[in-house]
């Protein structure tokens, strides 16, 4: 075993994931915007110096994958000799593992006797980050550019303390700008907790103890995940899932993986997906990525620690010019959360021939999104970014659980009675959207209803469904469940809107969102 | 009470109903001798348990003068899901409310476990009511005569044991939730409203916490019932709730919510009451049981409080000692996969627990290593019972020892070590929400496992003090006893500090110190004796999370910001000159015990001094085992140092000695 105390690591690990633990609990306490306080949408880690990923909170398992390249990313630009102590650096944009520009990080390098032995990065997504649209997703984006600022790799503190030109730059173009300054102060607050907690590692353990504990820690993360490689059967399978438009002439756009099984080694070739699409779905590569590796490790059914070494195994490969390699340039606001599922289920099904027993039926797998946003003349914008829960997949043994959150998101709604004291939005109806579940041997669960009265003279709405055309799949000859709807009731006419819009709302308008019920699995009887 | 001379009830009496065990001590109330106990529970007859533990004893129910209980009776109830048929009266449209929930799940990695509980009452027993209020309590749809009776008719066809109200922003104003508790209150046996229960903001929570209430009800109700029956103290029968102190009994049937986390809850009470009496300002306690392990921090003699727990995957929102507990013990299972070594959340339990207790447990658990590592006295029977198998516990080591290369004993160490890395994480966690160096602190360490892990927790943790008290092993049965006489009150109150309503805060205090003092007065305390402790939950004004900022009457609106913007910087490193809100009031009312406590007679013959093989970091040492109640002056480890029901390791380098009332000070001998 090389002389390292298997027991040490063990510990270590337990003290990273504290660690990143503390991290969360400092943003969801004194953060300011209510998607951070209430509904959790941040995440938390924990790289070690060189940025692979090695500890993390309970959170949001998208925003993990991508971290884990963030810095790699960042270290081609600036490189470690260039970090000073005290350095924290803010950036959103794609190319440094970025998945979305409303995704701010917030990455301290965490220095012991002058050099760096791990980093603390802190991610969350803001209300707002500028943009065409207030909320920053814009359905029919152009471009990246339309979307929101772009920031690049910058400090925003140093030893000294914040830069504020670097901060009022950033203030000076969102639509909150006083929220926003209480999130990042509280970003930065949550790298410096994880900092004191690595140093204190470091000095009661010896940092070469601690650096080596992190590479073993990626180590049997890889070999867990080889081992369950090697448990499934070699060969090739293929599998495809479609978002709801995208494709030409608006027809469902699709995302193909080809998933090769070798020995302890698997290749998701996702090149078969369609081009570039004319809207916010695109994505980063880094997404891709992270989709299949969170795939990879529910499909493996093995409790691991989810780091950089779990993806070692894994070849991933993204065609450029494609939804999932489209540029710099392109607009991927909804891609992070939308396309990325379509990878997960295409992956499920890729497999529903070889391991239907591990697998979950299609579900509500979409975020769900209402971004409900008020003006006030002269006044910061009121935000309400509102996700909405459905039915999960029924699995071999189970029913679906109805009003979840399934695969890679998990962030809360937000109760009525915060809505109603903090918004100009009055919620009609909450419930269960029963009978939406996919008939099988087991049910879908059910989706969710809700009813939102506009109470404010104007309200720009935005909407982010997937799983509105396309139903969730059932699995074994279940039945699907039934697509999201939205609808809209003003001055007496109701009206289905689209899944993905950008539209003024007046006063009295009511929205209705159903939200998709699970597929069924295994025939009815 | 009234047909007994009173002088002949000189005993004050504690008690601690565990799953497995429970727990009592006695305290005469002139000499202060002390006796203890401990007895099998029945779950199944928990009064007549009881009864027997006060026999156990050497008492009757006419010695006695207070009866104090913690209990898990209700905790246990509720987890377990043995519940009486309740139903839920919600406003209409919102009736799926517990269904729904937040939406969040928990394992984010498992697809075969459900992401969420189902809901504590099923549909069919929710009911839409039309009515509805605003966030400022303004009636935007009255509750129609018509209405209250369409749904006491649907209760009666129900057939409901207990019903819970929980309406839209009830909070705010309570007028439906009174109009229809009056109107159903002669349909059915058991009723709570949600704004007496948590009345606060954010509905899935209150109303959860009503259902548990209402829940919680039927059960409390008849144990409560027959306890008053055979131990008619009046007003000396109380039980022990979950923000750490007594209340009498008619109070827990109206609220039995209350004792939720009685148990837990006690141990910390005493652990607050010995960390006065120490003067020891950081206190951690370290509660570690057969398959949990809690943890609580105390400051300046106070332990922490919290709004919010998860009991069975469902929110539950009241006041309550903000005990943190973790999925492990003695009984967690120890297994080694390719991804590492972990420990828990899986355990033996009590049956068939681990090896070693030769029971048919084939895995290795914590309480294995230990008994490899020579920690546990062969030749102890445990509850009377169980005989120690050691080998039992080698067999189940073996195979991972095999698997990492090294000897049995090396890897028992290791086990110990990752399973106090899992401690660690709990006492980081709740020094971290209070923003404490934890490395101030002096460990408490109680309960079956405490004692035996605290040094290795404090070496890993690098904590310099660890006071295993006396009457270890029955610690919450002690809290009990010695726990102030006490009501908490909390409401939302938002009031900004700008433009501060110096006399509506004034006249809200006033109302609620009367409100928290009433169950207190009804209980024959003079109005002089109680204290009140004043605390205000604060935020910026674009935050949810409030921090608890202490304060005195009259208010100091300014003082009271300073404070806050100290707190804040305390817990996140930075403060901000944003507008500060009060959200919340709680109010304590409070009477100290008078109980005196001296050290115990644990009613057993002790065992002399013996030599036992241990293991220990530095390798296998012979060791001196001595009896706890014959222990005088410093003892250098390595030793074991054992009572009838507990066990503490003294390792070298460590060094431990007790004082005159039994409390044993563990510090490390180059100290």
């Amino acid at each position: 075993m090389s002389g390292l105390d298997p027991f040490v690591v063990e510990v270590i690990r337990h003290g990273l994931s504290a660690a990143a633990e503390e991290m969360s609990l400092v943003m969801t306490r004194s953060a300011r915007s209510p998607l951070l306080r209430e509904a959790g949408d941040l995440s938390s880690a924990i790289t070690d110096a060189e940025g692979g990923l090695a500890g993390q909170g309970k959170d949001i398992p998208i925003h993990m994958g991508a971290m884990a390249y963030a810095i790699p990313e960042l270290l081609k630009l600036k490189p470690l000799a260039a970090m000073r102590e005290g350095d924290a650096l803010i950036f959103n944009i794609g190319k440094l593992g970025g998945n979305h520009l409303n995704d701010v990080k917030v990455a301290r390098p965490v220095f012991v006797d002058g050099r760096v032995v791990a980093w603390a990065i802190s991610l969350a997504h803001w209300p707002d980050v500028g943009g065409t649209w207030p909320g920053s997703y814009l359905v029919n984006a152009v471009d990246s550019f339309q979307e929101a600022i772009r920031i690049p790799p910058v400090l925003l503190a140093t030893a000294e303390g914040v830069q504020r030109g670097v901060m009022d730059m950033i203030l000076s173009n969102v639509r909150d700008p006083v929220a926003c300054e209480g999130d990042m102060l509280a970003q930065l607050a949550s790298t410096r907790a994880a900092e004191k907690r690595i140093r204190e590692m470091c000095a009661q353990y010896g940092t070469e103890t601690f650096l080596a504990a992190l590479k073993r820690l990626h180590d049997l993360s890889e070999a867990e995940m080889r081992e369950a490689i090697r448990d499934l059967p070699d060969g090739v399978y293929e599998g495809e899932d479609f978002l709801d438009e995208g494709g030409p002439d608006g027809a469902p756009a699709r995302i193909h993986v080809r998933i090769e099984i070798k020995g302890d080694e698997a290749l998701f070739d996702l090149s078969g997906s369609c081009d570039r699409v004319a809207n916010f779905c695109n994505m980063t590569p880094y997404i891709a990525r992270s989709a299949v590796a969170y795939g990879a490790r529910v499909l493996s059914g093995r409790d691991m620690q989810q780091n950089a070494g779990a993806l070692r195994p894994l070849t991933i490969i993204t065609r450029p010019g494609s939804i999932l390699e489209p540029g710099f340039d392109a607009p991927v606001a909804a891609g992070n959360h939308e396309t990325s599922m379509r990878i997960v289920d295409a992956m499920f099904k890729a497999m529903e021939g070889v391991i239907p027993e591990r697998l979950t039926a299609g579900g509500a797998a979409t975020s769900g999104l209402l971004n409900f946003c008020e003006p006030r003349k002269g006044l910061p914008w009121r935000m309400l970014y509102e996700v909405h829960g459905g039915g999960e997949g029924a699995r071999i043994d189970r029913d679906g659980v109805s009003a979840t959150r399934v695969l890679l998101t998990n962030t809360s709604n937000t109760p009525t009675e915060m809505i109603e004291t903090n918004y100009a939005i009055r919620v009609e109806r909450q419930a269960i959207r029963r009978g939406s579940g996919g008939a099988g041997a087991h049910r879908g669960g059910d989706g969710v209803v809700r009813r939102y009265r506009i109470l404010a003279p104007e309200m720009w709405l935005t909407a982010c469904l997937e799983r509105s055309k396309v139903p969730p799949f059932g699995l074994q000859g279940g039945e699907p469940g039934l697509p999201f709807r939205l609808t809209l009731l003003r001055d007496g006419v109701e009206t289905q809107l689209d899944g993905k819009l950008n539209m003024l709302l007046r006063q009295d308008d009511v929205l209705t969102l159903e939200s998709a019920g699970g597929g069924g699995y295994g025939v009815a009887h | 009470m009234k047909d007994t001379p009173l002088q002949t009830r000189l005993w004050d009496i504690g008690t601690d109903i565990g799953g497995t065990f429970t727990d009592i001590l006695a305290v005469h109330t002139e000499t202060g001798a002390t006796r203890i106990a401990k007895v099998p529970s029945r779950p199944d007859a928990p009064v007549r348990a009881m009864l027997e533990a006060i026999a156990a004893v050497g008492l009757a129910e006419p010695d006695v003068r207070r009866f104090i209980h913690g209990t898990t009776r209700v905790t246990n109830a509720l987890v377990e899901g043995r519940l009486p048929k309740v139903a839920l009266i919600a406003t209409e449209g919102f009736e799926d409310v517990l269904e729904i929930g937040r939406y969040r799940r928990t394992e984010l990695y498992r697809l075969d476990v459900p992401p969420k509980a189902p809901p504590l009452v099923p549909p069919a027993l929710c009911f839409g009511l039309r009515e509805r209020l605003d966030h400022t309590g303004a009636v935007l749809q009255p509750l129609t005569e018509a209405e209250i009776a369409r749904c006491v008719e649907w209760v009666k066809a129900s057939g409901a044991k207990s019903v819970g109200i929980c309406l839209l922003h009830a909070y705010a104003n309570p007028v439906h939730e009174k109009q229809l508790m009056e109107a159903l209150a002669p349909h059915v046996p058991h009723l709570c409203v949600s704004h007496e229960v948590n009345p606060e903001a954010r509905e899935y929570e209150r109303a959860s916490s009503t259902a548990f209430n209402a829940a919680a009800m039927p059960v409390a109700v008849d144990y409560l019932t027959e306890l008053e029956e055979k131990l008619p103290l009046g007003p000396g029968l109380q039980v022990f709730h979950s923000a750490g102190a007594m209340v009498p009994v008619p109070a827990v049937k109206r609220r039995p919510l209350v004792m939720a986390m009685s148990g837990p809850a006690a141990g910390v009470s005493a652990s607050a009451r010995i960390a006065r009496t120490l003067n020891r300002p950081r206190v951690l306690t370290f509660d570690m049981g057969g398959t949990t392990t809690d943890v609580c921090l105390i400051v300046d003699g106070v332990a922490e409080m919290t709004d919010t727990r998860m009991m069975g995957g469902r929110p539950l929102r009241q006041p309550m000692l903000a005990v943190h507990s973790i999925g492990a013990g003695g009984g967690s299972i120890v297994k080694l996969g390719s991804g590492g070594l972990s420990v828990g959340p899986e355990s033996a339990g009590s049956e068939p627990g681990p090896a070693c207790y030769g029971r048919g447990g084939t895995r290795p658990t914590i309480t294995d290593a230990n008994a490899v590592l020579g920690y546990l006295d062969p030749e102890a029977k445990l509850g009377d019972t169980i005989q120690l198998d050691v080998a039992a516990a080698r067999a189940v080591i073996a195979p991972i020892a095999e698997k990492l290369g090294l000897p049995i004993e090396d890897t028992a160490l290791g086990i110990i070590r990752v399973a106090n890395a899992a401690m660690a994480r709990a006492l980081r966690r709740v020094t971290v929400e209070r923003g404490v160096d934890g490395r101030d602190c002096t460990l408490l360490a109680f309960g079956g496992g405490g004692p035996m892990h605290a040094v290795g927790l404090a070496d890993l943790y690098g904590l310099n003090e660890i006071i295993v008290p006396a009457a270890s092993s029955a610690f919450s049965a002690l809290g009990c006893l010695t726990a102030d006489f006490s009501v908490l009150q909390q409401r939302t109150i938002r009031m900004p500090l700008d433009g501060f309503p110096a006399e509506a805060f004034a006249a809200r205090v006033a109302e609620m110190e009367a409100e928290a003092s009433e169950p207190l007065i009804a209980n024959g305390i003079p109005a002089a004796e109680i204290g009140m402790e004043h605390t205000a939950l604060m935020r910026y004004d674009a935050q949810s999370d409030a921090i608890p900022v202490p304060f005195a009457m009259p208010l100091d609106p300014d003082a009271l910001r300073t404070a806050f913007h100290a707190r804040h910087q305390e817990l996140f490193g930075y403060a901000t000159a944003e507008p500060v809100v009060i959200e919340s009031l709680r109010i304590q009312a409070r009477r100290p015990s008078s109980t005196p406590v001296a050290r115990p007679d644990v009613g057993r013959p002790a065992k002399p001094e013996r030599m036992r093989e241990c293991v220990f970091q530095q390798g296998r040492l012979l060791t001196p085992i001595l009896p706890r109640e014959t222990l005088t002056g410093t003892v250098a480890g390595p030793a074991i140092i054992e009572d009838a029901w507990s066990t503490v390791i003294v390792p070298p380098g460590w060094r431990a000695r007790d004082d005159d009332i039994g409390n044993l000070f563990l510090t490390r001998s180059d100290a």
